[in-house]
């Protein structure tokens, strides 16, 4: 009896084995399949860049366009939606716009897309787009140090 | 060779083909059709850099690339 309660044991053992194997070779597979078309979207959005945009996108993640009826400058951040930003005159973000491709398309496919869009047809473009709130830029680190005290008010008595 | 890229979910498919050859290129302007009459948008880049959108095909252009219609996200 102990002998057949062993054997079973083993079996279903093996099996479970088997099938968390089978589960993670599935998800490894997924995965890489996931990351290779990601990669294909990169390369071609790369290709279409200009050679400043380019070193952008490397540097920073993202990279800026000029919207060919406005004159105004866009950037374009890594990302499938909720990635562009108007740009005001002193290069800070101040309103976003979301316009994406229809279909699931990688990141560098739907950032291509947008920054075509923007170049050739930027009217086209934002009259399809939600605008989106922008959050404020943070501060400067300095602005938010207390100023250091002046000698003449440490009090006497700390000293 | 003469290069059409159509976004997809893959990432994207290309289609190369030979403009000197007329099967090609009416299989290429065939495709095109299709294409923008599906609501793609297509692009090709120039030497400089610069893109600029096609409206209908253009059998000289090197690199065409299609991209589905835009929504407001």
């Amino acid at each position: 009896m102990a002998v057949w309660l062993t054997v079973a044991a083993a079996s279903i053992a093996r099996a479970v084995l088997c099938l968390f194997r089978a589960v993670h070779t599935a998800q490894s597979r997924r995965r890489a399949r996931l990351e290779s078309r990601a990669i294909r979207g990169i390369i071609l959005l790369r290709e279409w860049l200009s050679p400043q945009q380019r070193q952008q996108l490397d540097s920073y993640k993202y990279f800026e366009v000029i919207g060919c009826d406005s004159g105004n400058k866009y950037r374009i951040q890594h990302g499938i939606s909720t990635n562009v930003v108007e740009l005001d005159c002193e290069g800070q973000p101040h309103v976003g716009w979301c316009f994406v491709p229809e279909g699931n398309l990688v990141p560098g496919d739907v950032m291509l897309a947008q920054k075509i869009a923007l170049e050739t047809d930027e009217r086209g473009a934002l009259a399809i787009a939600r605008q989106f709130l922008v959050p404020p830029p943070l501060p400067a680190r300095s602005a938010l140090r207390p100023a250091p005290m002046q000698s003449a008010e440490v009090p006497e008595a700390s000293r | 060779m003469a290069t059409q890229i159509i976004m997809d979910h893959s990432g994207d498919t290309r289609h190369h083909f030979d403009a000197n050859n007329a099967k090609a290129l009416a299989e290429a302007e065939r495709r095109f059709k299709a294409l923008t009459g599906a609501g793609f948008t297509a692009a090709t880049r120039q030497a400089s850099g610069d893109v600029s959108l096609v409206r209908s095909f253009d059998p000289n252009a090197e690199e065409t690339v299609f991209y589905p219609r835009l929504v407001g996200g």
